[in-house]
């Protein structure tokens, strides 16, 4: 096998183990703020036994983001210098602002509010989440316009086979980002929503003794699966203009414009095959497949009327046995942009040959199965976890748990000096 | 304004050693036989901290993308076995720290603390090994690309990784005996101070080792500087010893902290006005100006996140305000 295979490959186990694990974190943010808001608006509790139970599944969840992303970070460097050596100038500024504006906030503030329970005000405490969930929405904007570029270049001059920056206003206004956005960003409520309407549902199926949270918490997370459904596939399909217009030979398929592409770019660079594998349409109308299969989440929403959902019990099931469908989805979804993108890593401007480190192919196949194998066992391990916790219910989550009554001067002196 | 950013690259690179420095130094002392109680009152003093100092290597590593594309490239390709290594290290304390607590049976967190010792073992390692590649060169070819890895396997850089390991362990006792409850911590401050000589033996055999090998003498420029770094080393951590043996911890952590802020500065200094330097042909050897990104680049960067430096750092301060003092019966614990 050769390095830029191995690269590719490691590129994608990377990313996808990743993809798992933030959907579900800018989901659940979402309606974690959702809860904890609602706790220090009316004070009733069960917003706070909410906010904590579903906060720790979140943080949970968090860990294997970051150990994921610092990976996909350095296989920048590490397989891809070509990328940073021929096109770093434009596509190194949206990461950069994105580590520095978003995830470098983000980590901050979580400490600080996994820490702060009873330690800082409500208000405090509160507004820490929103900023944990506000910078994680920043950090999905600016990867997206990072990752929008690798779609269809803009903004650049090529001066001596190097792409330097012109125009940064058009990386934020790329056709290939708007529409993409909106769909990743609903397919992550609807990931954090179907999840935690499958665990309440898996709660009400077993007949655990909180009853009124998992009720709660069954409706939020279908009615947001609902809504997002809807947002994901209206999203999705307004993506069809932009990406056929930018990037004909996406799909497949035999159209004027892409031939007239192919045509150009042959001229350009030479005869090639520049059509991509079949693995991006064949992803893509999966995905279709099960976007249109989750939007019969709508019709469970009347029986929320008089807990029939509850009451009947099959269709808690049908949530149950449904959770992993939009997994699969956002996976699919990704295969299809990235695969969709070949042979480019920048559309129409660097091949993904000329963008592989030049480290030999015994190296490259080492950190590969290193790597899958340590983040394989780290995600399975962490889903475990995630499992058990889920499983043993909002009785007393170590986050939040109020401390040890005082035995020592609750306010020592500083430490310094 | 490359010379701007590639101080703030120093900067973050520094601050990542010396906050996540601590991180690792105390993982490298979940070893030292305190029991399990033990082992969970020293992560509790990581506490609040432990998020908020790992994202300094990732803004690190932002800033080398966005700013230093070229240097990014060929530093994380050309010198792929030491990077990998530090950042398995980096996963596995990240991950080993937040998840030990998760499950309730005592073997299972042995096990995770043990996952923890290993990664802050080979995150000091890799990150040590990695400035000693800088220092002693890499063999930089005309068409920009270093050749091979086989570079990396000197001497020197295993005796500057093991050198990093102590320090980092030095840094982590110091570390608590700030933040521990006041037994713990005088515990803590021995362990400290039975440290320093490792250290100071480690970071000597580090620096005869680099004296001795011509590829260190030949790459740096500036061989007054590089002299100054064993010696400021030297004396960050015998000042560390007397703060510790005065009862100073906060001096003491300040020093400790020094002593690895100082060989990223001194490095970069000691190569300027290269960052890489080649072995093979010093026409390859790249500078830091023809490192960085173009100028649009890095204006739009100094636009975007330069005013916000602040901002990350207030943010920082409050967490370190906050959550300030000895880790008591009160404190919060989660990891």
């Amino acid at each position: 096998m050769d390095t830029l295979l191995l690269a590719r490959l490691q590129f994608a186990t990377t990313t996808s183990i990743h993809f798992l694990f933030v959907v579900v974190t800018l989901g659940l943010v979402t309606l974690l703020v959702g809860m904890q808001t609602a706790w220090v608006l009316t004070g009733n509790p069960k917003w706070e036994r909410l906010t904590r139970y579903w906060g720790q599944l979140y943080v949970i969840n968090y860990v294997l983001g970051i150990a994921t992303g610092l990976v996909m970070e350095f296989q920048f460097g590490l397989n891809w210098s070509g990328l940073s050596r021929y096109v770093g100038n434009v596509f190194g500024a949206p990461l950069a602002i994105e580590t520095l504006v978003a995830f470098f906030l983000e980590s901050t503030f979580l400490g600080m509010w996994i820490f702060g329970w009873h330690r800082l005000g409500k208000g405090v405490h509160l507004a820490l989440l929103w900023g944990v969930a506000i910078t994680a929405y920043a950090s999905a904007f600016w990867i997206m316009v990072a990752n929008s570029w690798l779609q269809n270049p803009v903004g650049y001059e090529v001066r001596d086979g190097i792409a330097h920056l012109t125009d940064f206003g058009a990386l934020l206004t790329n056709p290939s980002l708007g529409m993409a956005l909106g769909h990743v960003v609903s397919a992550a409520l609807l990931v954090g929503g179907m999840l935690m309407a499958a665990v309440s549902a898996g709660h009400l199926i077993r007949r655990t003794p909180d009853f009124a949270l998992f009720r709660t918490s069954l409706r939020i997370g279908l009615i947001t699966a609902a809504l997002a459904i809807t947002m994901v596939q209206g999203f999705g399909f307004a993506q069809f203009g932009p990406v056929g217009s930018v990037q004909p030979t996406k799909f497949g398929g035999d159209n004027p414009e892409s031939r007239a592409l192919i045509a150009e770019w042959t001229t350009r660079f030479g005869p090639g095959d520049y059509t991509p594998p079949a693995l991006a349409s064949v992803g893509l109308g999966f995905m279709i497949l099960i976007g249109f299969t989750l939007g019969c989440v709508w019709l469970l929403l009347p029986l929320l009327y008089r807990d029939w959902i509850i009451r009947l019990r099959f269709p808690l099931w049908l949530i149950l046995l449904g959770l992993p469908l939009p997994f699969v989805a956002v996976i699919l979804g990704w295969i299809s942009r990235e695969v969709g993108r070949q042979p480019w890593v920048a559309y129409g401007l660097l091949r993904t040959e000329q963008a592989v480190s030049p480290v030999s192919a015994p190296l490259m196949l080492t950190s590969l199965i290193g790597f899958s194998l340590l983040l394989g066992t780290l995600a399975v391990t962490n889903w475990v976890l995630l499992a058990r916790h889920a499983r043993r219910g909002a009785a007393d989550p170590a986050l939040g748990r109020p401390p040890a009554p005082p035995s020592e001067p609750a306010h020592p002196e500083p430490a310094l000096i | 304004m490359d010379l701007a950013w590639y101080a703030v690259l120093g900067l973050f690179f520094a601050s990542y050693l010396v906050l996540a420095g601590y991180d690792y130094g105390v993982g490298l002392l979940l070893s030292r036989g305190v029991g399990p109680a033990g082992r969970r009152e020293t992560l509790t003093a990581l506490g609040p901290f432990f998020l908020g100092n790992e994202v300094w290597l990732v803004a690190t590593a932002g800033i080398l993308f966005g700013a230093f594309p070229l240097l990014e490239g060929e530093l994380l390709a050309g010198c792929y076995p030491v990077v990998v290594g530090a950042l398995v290290g980096v996963i596995l304390v990240t991950v080993g720290v937040q998840l030990r607590s998760r499950p309730s049976s005592e073997r299972s967190r042995a096990r995770w603390d043990r996952v923890v010792m290993i990664g802050s073992a080979l995150a000091a390692l890799g990150w040590g090994a990695l400035l000693a590649a800088l220092l002693q060169g890499v063999p930089l070819r005309t068409d920009g690309h270093v050749a091979g890895v086989t570079h990396l396997a000197t001497p020197f850089a295993a005796a500057a990784g093991i050198a990093m390991v102590t320090v980092i362990a030095v840094h982590g006792a110091t570390f608590l005996t700030l933040r521990l409850s006041a037994g713990a911590a005088a515990e803590a401050g021995r362990t400290a101070r039975r440290l320093v000589p490792v250290a100071l033996t480690a970071v000597a055999v580090a620096t005869v080792v680099g004296l001795l090998s011509a590829r260190v003498r030949d790459a740096v420029q500036r061989p007054a500087v590089a002299v100054l770094l064993p010696v400021l080393l030297v004396a960050a951590l015998l000042a560390a010893r007397a703060a510790l043996a005065r009862q100073r911890p906060g001096w003491a952590v300040v020093a400790t902290g020094a002593a690895l802020a100082l060989p990223v500065v001194l490095v970069g200094a000691a190569l300027w006005p290269y960052v890489l330097v080649s072995t093979t042909d010093p026409d390859a050897s790249l500078r830091v100006a023809d490192a960085a990104a173009s100028a649009p680049t890095l204006r739009l960067l100094g636009w975007v996140a330069l005013p916000l430096l602040p901002a990350l750092l207030g943010f920082q301060a409050m967490c370190w305000w906050v959550f300030r003092g000895r880790t008591d019966g009160r404190a919060p614990v989660y990891w």
